[in-house]
Parts: structure tokens; sequence; C-alpha cells
């Protein structure tokens, strides 16, 4: 599948990968063509570089879907839209809650509640559950004809994936269970003295202090039966990331680290059955006439451009041009030796697509959009159908 | 307050934006450590694929391992460290034999938030009274600050008890001015934005811990002469008004990537001293350097690089 029919067919497209790879500018990227395609398109992303964010004019707070302007000299067709949004992660925590919540007091319980709050703000882990969360009630309102989601930097691929398993894991009906019993006091003697129980809750007493389990028995308590819409709506995310209309695009750049953590999310993303087109690889460094001659190519031009300039000025550029396309060629092969062993891990039909390292850093819409064309224009690599002779 | 500052520090942890050269700054320093004949450990935090091995040796497991004279390595594995709180925590041994694997305790520790960050933080807290020198390799900014927060948070929500306790204990070394935080960054606008914003999160989510300054990575300082420079624009003219062959075209390309290497650098510097109130030390970039998956020939060089900018210091 190319890149260009991948963001006119499908209606989410999930780009994963380490951070500082230029995830979000992919992802803004290919909005950017899909609205071209004349699609209306919602880009989803965590925590944009602030130009970036300014030039499409995202707010930083609030949830708010704003469309970019993408005015002229783009050529978007009539019915193609862009559209950004940040994600707010407290904002989406507490409309979860509003729409789980039976009433508003138990709402207004559940928001005050301090493990609830310490929950939607501070702990790591949040922030990929938010994002499933917020990315499924976009992608099933019907309001996008395609949903591109940045999604946060992960140390593990799993941690993204799993988001949503985790938060139904801590609202599992046993623990629940469990932790109500000896909120009714009366009921606690009878009950927890007896067998494991008992010893399960001195244990975490130990632990946590008695103060802190009281607290979360309110805050199970307020949770008694929101269980299953919680767990129902982790099973929806995980069918909305298992269908054919959905693309997890893995992004890296070629260097060590990235292409290694490119290579587990191919390998994890296989193992869960997710639908992955392939590798966008970012950054590329290329060079295509390794061993030039300065000299041959460019002497007699320096020399005759360097008339006014400090004596020496022509053969000292001309060594430091030789200089610096060596270490480019040098850079260039590492990396093609590189992104050739990613290559030997797509899996039949899956592709990579390269796009080299611009000069200057992509935060304005023209960039962009100079991006996305490279992005859909590049070809596409697969494993082994490198020339005779490269190494790979 | 420079690198031989940085050197004096017990605990060192070390954390920035992903893929800046982390593990290499912090291997890199647990080998001075060693070669100075401290007792010095550089540990990773619950990393799945550990990157420690490729850089320093060992095989990335939880115990410290030794790697060389003087040096060992581990990765700070959650559950092994939350086996090891317990242990020290709880007084009946027999009682946390039997529960610990409860499904129901398994499923509750696995879930609640906080647990994994406590636990490993504790665990830092010990290896800190074993060794001379420890150096943390944390994980990228968010994550970390994540990480740091969880101290206060369970002293907001904790009136008492053991995490309770041991939340003040991190606390403190955290805040001991033996320890230090050290900021790795790019000459790279983003890296930079993210650097500077890292630096306002950290003082804000756990104020007691000092942050040594920043080491600015794959640094290209500056090279060319303002003539140089001028010719090198007079030949990328020539090659747009396409009198130069693809090959010229191509070196021209080659000297305009290394001069943006170094406007970038020095950007990054004004940046930083105009934003961030920490010193900056810079790290030369070493040619066609791939980061850790090229073995520990970077990490002596970053070294040796850092053992330079000490004596230099220490000149002056």
């Amino acid at each position: 599948m190319s890149l260009a029919a991948l963001i006119r067919e499908r209606r989410l497209v999930v780009c994963v990968g380490s951070g500082g790879v230029g995830k979000t500018t992919t992802a803004a990227a290919l909005g950017v063509q899909a609205a071209k395609a004349g699609r209306k398109v919602l880009v989803l992303t965590i925590d944009p570089a602030r130009r970036l964010a300014n030039s499409l004019g995202i707010p930083r707070f609030g949830n708010e879907q704003v469309r970019v302007d993408l005015a002229g000299p783009l050529g978007v067709p009539p019915g193609g839209e862009l559209w950004a949004m940040m994600l707010d992660n407290r904002r989406t925590a507490d409309d979860l809650i509003a729409r789980v919540a039976p009433t508003p007091e138990r709402r207004d319980r559940i928001l005050n509640n301090r493990i609830y709050r310490a929950i939607a703000d501070n702990i790591a882990g949040s922030q990929d559950y938010m994002a499933t969360e917020k990315l499924y009630d976009l992608s099933v309102s019907g309001d996008y004809d395609l949903v591109v989601l940045d999604t946060p930097p992960v140390k593990n691929a799993l941690d993204f994936l799993e988001a949503p398993g985790r938060l139904a894991r801590f609202l599992d009906r046993r623990i629940m269970r469990w932790f109500l019993t000896p909120y009714d006091e009366k009921r606690v003697f009878g009950r927890l003295m007896l067998g494991t129980s008992a010893v399960v809750f001195r244990l975490l007493g130990v632990i946590f202090g008695r103060e802190f389990l009281a607290e979360l028995s309110e805050f199970f308590f307020q949770f008694r039966d929101l269980y299953d819409g919680f767990r129902e709506r982790h099973g929806a995310v995980e069918r909305l990331f298992r269908d054919p209309g959905t693309a997890f695009l893995v992004v890296c750049s070629p260097e060590a680290p990235s292409v290694e953590v490119g290579g587990f999310f191919l390998r994890e993303l296989a193992e869960r059955g997710m639908p992955c087109p392939g590798v966008v690889i970012n950054q590329r460094h290329r060079v295509r006439h390794a061993g030039a001659d300065p000299e041959a190519e460019l002497g007699a031009l320096a020399r005759a451009r360097a008339a006014d300039l400090a004596p020496h000025t022509a053969p000292r550029l001309l060594a430091r041009l030789g200089a610096a396309h060596g270490r480019l060629a040098a850079l260039a092969a590492a990396e093609d030796a590189r992104v050739g062993r990613l290559l030997a891990e797509l899996a039949p039909g899956q592709r990579a697509w390269s796009v080299p390292r611009l000069e200057g850093e992509v935060h304005d819409l023209r960039a962009l959009d100079r991006l996305g064309r490279l992005l859909l224009a590049a070809e596409a690599e697969r494993w082994p159908a490198a020339p005779p002779g490269e190494r790979l | 307050m420079g690198v031989a500052e940085l050197l004096d520090k017990k605990l060192v942890l070390v954390t920035g934006k992903g893929g800046v050269g982390k593990t290499t700054l912090a291997a890199a320093l647990g080998l001075l450590h060693a070669e100075a004949g401290r007792r010095t450990l550089v540990a990773e935090v619950d990393v799945l694929h550990p990157s420690l091995p490729a850089v320093l040796g060992g095989s990335g497991g939880y115990e410290p391992e030794p790697v060389a004279r003087h040096l060992s390595t581990c990765n700070i594995l959650w559950r092994r460290a939350l086996e090891d709180w317990l242990d020290e925590t709880v007084p009946v041994q027999r009682l946390v034999r039997l529960v610990l694997h409860n499904r129901i305790v398994q499923l509750f520790l696995d879930a609640t938030p906080g647990v994994r960050e406590t636990v490993i933080l504790a665990r830092i807290h010990s290896l800190a009274e074993r060794f001379d020198r420890v150096v943390v390799d944390l994980p990228a900014s968010g994550h970390a600050v994540s990480m740091l927060r969880v101290p206060h948070i369970a002293r907001t929500l904790l009136p008492s008890g053991p995490i309770r306790e041991r939340s003040e204990a991190v606390l403190a070394l955290l805040g001991e001015p033996d320890t230090a935080c050290a900021l790795v960054a790019l000459p790279e606008e983003m890296v930079v934005n993210e650097t500077v914003e890292l630096v306002g999160r950290l003082a804000e989510a756990i104020p007691e811990l000092r942050p040594w300054g920043v080491v600015l990575n794959r640094a290209s300082p500056p090279s060319l002469s303002d003539d140089e420079r001028r010719l090198l624009d007079r030949l990328r003219a020539a090659v747009e008004e396409g009198g130069v062959s693809a090959a010229g075209a191509e070196l021209v390309a080659a000297g305009r990537w290394e001069a943006g290497l170094e406007e970038a650098t020095r950007r990054a510097l004004d940046r930083l001293a105009a934003e961030v109130d920490l010193p900056v030390s810079t790290l030369v970039r070493l040619g066609a350097e791939g980061g850790w998956g090229e073995g520990d020939r970077v990490v002596r060089q970053v070294a040796r690089s850092l053992r330079r900018q000490a004596l230099r210091e220490a000149a002056r």
C-alpha cells in the first residue's frame, strides 16, 4: 500500500515511535496531504513543539478542535479540511468520568477524590490512556474522514498499546469487590479475618497505611458500577486498533536507538495483530557521489568566485568541502546499514518510506506541505529488493 | 560550576529528551568515576531492552554486575525492586512470601499508580548507600518528571506508613548537596525547547533536586572563516543557477550541512544562555556516530572529552 492510498482510504492513522524522530511533524504533514486529497482530517497531537503548534494555531489546553487555515497556496480542494487538536489529559479524564458517572453527585465525588486527581494529573501512563480514550471518541464521532494520531513518545513500545488495559485492570472487578468489602466496616471483621484476605489486607495496610486504604476504598466505592463502562470502552478501543480502516505507521530516524525501537514496534504490532503498512524513516542523509573530487568538480569555479576574498580561501574551502562530504558519506553509509537491518524485519507487503533531512526545521504549513509531498513521493523500499552490491 | 563539580557528586541523575545521548553521558561519567578508583554503579531504570550492556558490558540484570575494575551496571526492574522493598518494609517475611503471589495483590500493585516509581526510587536510594558513586540513566524528560514527582504526591496522599517514610528519605537524598541532575540536549530547536521546559518542570515538580547543568551533545564548534562562508554562499548560488555538476552540488551541500550544524550549535548555546540559568557544557560531535549501537568507542571518547574539560576548569 502506498502512503497516498493510505491517507485516502484509512479512517485512522496512528504514528508510533520513540521521541525526537519527527512523529508529530510526520502526522501533521500527512494530515495536510489528506486535506489536499479532499478529506476532512483531524490531527490529534500530544505535545507539539511550540512553533509547530503556533503555526497550526492549536491552543495548548482545553481539548479544543481548531480548523487550520489552508488557504490559497496549498491548493486544497472543496471538502478538504485540516483540523488540529492538542490533547489535554485532565480535561479528557474529566469528560470520561462525566460520561460514565450515573449522577452529577457521583461525578463530583469522583472528580474531587484525591486519588482520582493523582491518577488523572500526575502519573506516567495516564497520558497514554487518555490519548486512546479521546482517540476513540473522535474516530467514532463521524465528524472526520480521517484522524491522524501522534502518540506520546514511549520508552517501551508496549506502553501505549497497553494503556487502555492498564486502567481497566486497576478498576478490575475483583480488586473492586475486594476493596468494597472492607468499606463496610461491619462486614470487615466477619470476612477479612479469615484466610488470605486478612493477610492481604494487613499487608496492604502495612505498605500503604490505613488512611490511604480507607481513601482507596472510597475511590473504588465511587467507581463500583462504572467498571463495565470502562471495560466496554477498553474492548471497543482494542477493536478499533485492529480494524482494517486503521493503520499503525512506525516512524523513526536512521539513528541507531531509533531504528532499534522501530524494530520493536514492528514486532509488537505484528504480535498483536495491529494493521501496520510499514515504516517512515525521517531525516535520512544520502550521498550519491561518494569520493567526488572537490578540485575537479568545483576548483575553477571556486577560484573565480573568490577573487575578492582573502588569499587561500578557495583551497581551504575546497578541502573543507571534501572532508565534509567524506563525513556525510560515512554517516549515510552507517544509516544505510542500520536501515537495511530494519528493512529485513518488514513482513511481506510492508514498506519503508525514507525522506531526506530537510534544511531548517519544519514548523510552518509550507514546510509541512513540502515534507508531506516528499513522503507521498518517497520510493517504497522493501526487503530484499536492494540493488546488487549495495550493503544491506 | 562545571564538569569537575559534576564529577564530585555522589549521585547523578541523567535525563533529557529521547535520543539525545543520556545513556552515553551516564556511561562516560561511570567510566571516569571508576578510573578515579571509586566504586561506581551505572544504573538504567526498568528498561525492556537494556542499552548499558552494549556500551559498558554486563547483562542488563537487576543485581549490580561488575563490568570493569570498580565499575558495575544494573537495570532497576520494578518488580524485583518491589520484592526487595517489601522484604525491607514488611516485618514478617512469611507474610511477604504468602501474599506476594496472591492474584489480587499482584493486580493491585501492578495497577496502582505510583507504586512502580516509588519502589524504583527506593531502590536508587539503597544502591546509593552501597556505592561511592551512582549514575542513573533516567527515562526521557516527561517520564523522568513523572517519576521524580511521585514522592511529593505520596507525601500529599499518604499521611503515614512506609511509603510515606520512604518518600521522605528519597526526597532527602535527592536534596543532598552531593546529588545532582544533568540534562542532556542537542543543538536542535525542538530539543532545546524541551530542555528549557524540562528545567522549569523539574524545578516545579521536585524543587529539592539541584540541576547541575546542561550538556549540549553533538555540538559543532565554528570552523569556517567569514570569507569561507561567503564563498560557500556564492557556490550555493552557482548550484542554484545550474552551473555545477551533480557531484559538485553534493560537495556544496555537504559543506552547507556542516555549516548548518555549526549555526544550529551557536543558536542552541545562545538560547540556553538566555533562557536557562544553568552552566552549559558541550560535547563535540563525533563523525558518523551511531549512539550506543556502535559499542563503547563513543563512550570512551566522551569520557576523554569530559576529563579534558574538567582539567581545563581546574587549570583556570
